[in-house]
């Protein structure tokens, strides 16, 4: 699928009367690329902001508003990697800064966390922002394993970035070339991730911004992610055809993103959106969401938005993001909380709204909806024969091996936990 | 009468413990052997205490019940990151004038080998002793024999007391019981499966358990160096769980049922399905990618383990090559790994004949080790501590009597 389609399918706000302020904010190198990728993907629903202490890299940005900063500290020359002028940067311009984040709800940071600026910048935006009242979201790309010095920076950047962000999405370079196909160029690779990125994104806004059959709202996005949390998952499927729902689900829990050693397997809050078109199966869709919750142990938090777009056709996208260890720094329970085997959506999201684009498909999707509570009662009644469709995803779920430990395996710079094929970047074909 | 001695070692995967006795030939006998699944434990460490000493009392009461007869003393294997080895080294010159070293020579130069002491919080778990230079001659034992100088060295592993302690108060938990010795997993493994001959001629014993692999390295019959590795086959089955995109109970079962060390030319033809019942989630995945998997991780062990004992590896000092043990051993391949980045000859490595059927599986080793160290200390008890040159075990456990 092309970038393209998702965000042309008209602008979220305006079928929305939520009157939620969300900006981008692209920080450093790697953020500022990210954002530009966002241009080039012609996300235009939200205002992206570059920041960057290298004024050579803002020039080339392509982002409509660019915040200079550092400029008394290193006259627009970079960081040279230090973290802490990255910080100081930031206080230079903190007045500017706010004035920037006033009013914004919803604030997107994305920062590669293996240079100076975004390791030093990104934490004091993200508090910057939390303190302005926020909620923030931060995407970071990670350096390579073999890039050790820098990697060690990354995790304590990391570190920093999680006592203010509510959910950080870390996105290792280890895991690129897993990401692309099997003879992806490295450009290729990058702009996979970058796109990855794009997707999260739009996600978060299609469920705040736009009316959905299933709707939820930003409260409910805020309620869910109100605490700091440690670790995240972030992953996306997409599938197409007449079971087109079901290959989206088999697609999502492919996604190389969620099989990572930092990612979580379980979550504490968890976010699902469905975005497909107008034919979309509800009894499937009731399934994948309650596969969904199972397979990642979503207890009671879980924000589900599922979206009817006539532009996807035959086609449905699955995006989830969870959270979990909620407080960070806290290790979870040995055990995340049972999922419920009942297929239901979360109970603050269970009103159906029609969308009124057009009226031939307001009358069809109106149908559907009257529909759907008498197919959902029915759904969950015969739920456990349902199940027998996902048995595959069934089984113990865990934390992963090591996941619970929080201690670093380290031999010579490297996390001797993290998979050997993932740091040497040996491509797995599944 | 022969005295009744048991053997414990706390695993990752599992909690072992053996009861053994010496059979009037002077044989090791395992009288009973118990293993209970512990899930306390992870990379060689406790991380669950209560977890932990019930599945280590289980298998104590088990091992007793089955040899029907209490456990007077055990052996305890000690292993896991906290354990570090360190050469030390002390001299002194002969103090009577016709140059012949007496006894309180050789004491002088091993007090000051062993005079460094470890850093707060740790402790040392054994001195195991190096062969004596006197002068520029490799000898045994110098008391009696002339020269001037004496140099003794001692390869020293320490670790924490916290770790030591917590597995030693598990064990002592299980009715008091007591701990004769402390041993450290490699020493054990090393003992069982590599006689003396080889460890004259020169062999290195790797032993690949779940959570940690363990090695120990013999030159000149001594022991020269030994370490631990943080990585096991639990590693491996992480790996192929993320790589492959599986949960980790299928990626356990695909690793011993298809997994393989090496790489060969006609895994990319053959498919193997995920999950093996073929329901619709199933799917299949080319065996190369499984055994890509494992290949870097156990490329990667092998090469930590040879930048860990350095030079000392040469090829003409270690004539005897490589043995490979640990559950992790069963892996096919492993050994053609090991000979490719080591450079030397690599085995799987046996048991002495009387260790059979189940008892001689390879996760064995540790706990048939520290057995066969305990029958051998009690059943000459008068040179366990002075003419057994090979090993002059020193316990120095803080807190502990």
């Amino acid at each position: 699928m092309s970038q393209q389609t998702m965000f042309t399918s008209g602008s979220f706000q305006s079928d929305s009367s939520s009157s939620v302020r969300a900006k981008v904010f692209g920080i450093g190198g790697a953020g500022v690329s990210l954002v530009d990728g966002l241009c080039l993907d012609g996300f235009d629903a939200v205002r992206s902001i570059a920041i960057d202490v290298d004024a050579d890299v803002l020039s080339d940005c392509i982002a409509a508003e660019k915040i200079p900063i550092g400029r008394r500290l290193t006259r627009g020359m970079g960081t040279g990697g230090e973290i802490s002028i990255g910080r100081k940067a930031v206080d230079e311009e903190r007045d500017l800064i706010r004035k920037n984040l006033d009013g914004v709800d919803l604030v997107f940071l994305l920062a590669g966390l293996g240079g100076g600026t975004g390791g030093g910048a990104a934490p004091a935006i993200a508090k910057l922002a939390r303190e302005s009242g926020a909620l923030v979201f931060a995407f970071t790309p990670l350096p390579f394993s073999w890039e050790k010095q820098r990697h060690q920076m990354a995790d304590d950047a990391l570190a920093e970035l999680r006592k203010f962000a509510n959910a950080v999405i870390p996105l290792p370079n280890d895991s690129l070339i897993q990401i692309g196909g099997a003879d992806a160029t490295a450009l290729e690779c990058f702009a996979q991730a970058g796109m990855n990125v794009s997707r999260g994104i739009s996600a978060i806004c299609s469920l705040v911004f736009r009316k959905g059959m299933i709707d939820v709202d930003f409260a409910h996005l805020r309620k869910a992610f109100n605490l700091r949390s440690g670790r995240t998952l972030f992953g996306f499927g997409e599938g197409k055809g007449a079971d087109a729902i079901r290959h989206a689900l088999r697609d999502l829990l492919l996604c190389p993103m969620l099989h990572l050693p930092d990612v979580s397997r379980a979550a504490d809050v968890l976010l699902i959106t469905v975005n497909g078109g107008p034919d979309m199966n509800m009894t499937a869709l009731q399934q994948v969401a309650g596969s969904i919750r199972e397979e990642f142990r979503a207890g009671e938090h879980v924000v589900f938005g599922a979206h009817v777009d006539e532009n996807m056709g035959d086609r449905v996208e699955i995006c989830v993001l969870g959270a979990t260890d909620l407080e960070a720094g806290i290790p979870a329970a040995d055990v995340a909380p049972a999922a419920d085997p009942v297929l239901t959506t979360s109970p603050k999201a269970k009103k159906a709204k029609p969308v009124s684009r057009s009226h031939a498909s307001k009358l069809k999707r109106e149908t559907a909806a009257a529909k759907k509570k008498a197919k959902r009662e029915k759904a969950a009644a015969k739920a456990p024969d349902d199940q027998e469709f996902f048995d595959f995803m069934q089984t113990e779920n865990q934390r992963g091996i090591f996941g619970d430990q929080g201690k670093r395996n380290l031999y010579d710079g490297e996390d001797l936990d993290v998979p050997t094929y993932l740091r040497k970047g040996i491509k797995i074909d599944v | 009468m022969s005295k009744i001695l048991g053997a414990v070692e706390i695993g990752t995967q599992k909690a072992k413990a053996m009861v053994g006795v010496l059979s009037p030939s002077g044989d090791l006998k395992v009288v009973a052997a118990a293993s209970v699944k512990n899930e306390g434990v992870r990379k060689g460490e406790i991380v669950d205490y209560r977890k932990t000493a019930s599945a280590v009392h289980a298998a104590i009461e088990e091992a007793e019940t089955a040899a029907g007869a209490k456990i007077d003393e055990v052996y305890l294997a000690q292993t896991g990151s906290h354990l570090r080895g360190t050469q030390l080294r002390g001299s002194s010159s002969t103090a009577a004038s016709d140059n012949r070293v007496e006894y309180s020579d050789v004491e002088r130069a091993s007090e000051e080998a062993k005079r460094k002491k470890p850093e707060e919080g740790r402790s040392f778990v054994h001195h195991v002793r190096s062969p004596v230079v006197l002068d520029d001659r490799i000898v045994e034992d110098p008391v009696g024999m002339c020269g001037s100088s004496i140099e003794i060295g001692y390869w020293a592993i320490e670790g924490e007391n916290n770790a030591i302690q917590e597995s030693y108060d598990i064990v002592h938990g299980y009715g008091r019981l007591d701990i004769t010795e402390l041993f450290v997993s490699s020493i054990a493994s090393g003992a069982i499966v590599a006689g003396s001959d080889l460890q004259h001629s020169g062999v290195l014993v790797v032993d690949v358990g779940a959570g940690v692999t363990d090695y120990v390295l013999y030159r000149h019959g001594h022991i020269a160096a030994t370490g631990v590795v943080c990585v096991g086959g639990d590693h491996i089955s992480g790996d192929l769980s993320m790589g492959l995109r599986i949960l980790e109970p299928y990626a356990e079962d695909i690793k011993i049922e298809h997994g393989k060390a090496m790489v060969d030319e006609s895994d990319a033809k053959e498919d193997v399905w995920l999950i093996g019942n073929k329901t619709i989630g199933d799917r299949t995945v080319s065996r190369k990618s499984i055994c890509q998997v494992i290949n870097a991780r156990v490329v990667e062990l092998f090469e930590i383990i040879a930048k860990e004992i350095g030079s000392l590896l040469d090829p003409d000092m270690v004539a005897s090559g490589v043995l490979l043990t640990g559950g992790g051993s069963l892996l096919p391949g492993i050994d053609r790994v090991a000979e490719n980045v080591l450079g030397l000859r690599t085995e799987k490595a046996s048991f002495p004949s009387g260790i059979e059927g189940d008892l001689a599986h390879p996760g064995n080793a540790t706990v048939l080790g520290l057995l066969h160290y305990g029958l051998k200390d009690s059943a000459v008890p008068s040179e366990s501590n002075g003419s057994e040159g090979l090993l002059k075990k020193l316990v120095h456990l803080v807190g502990m009597n």
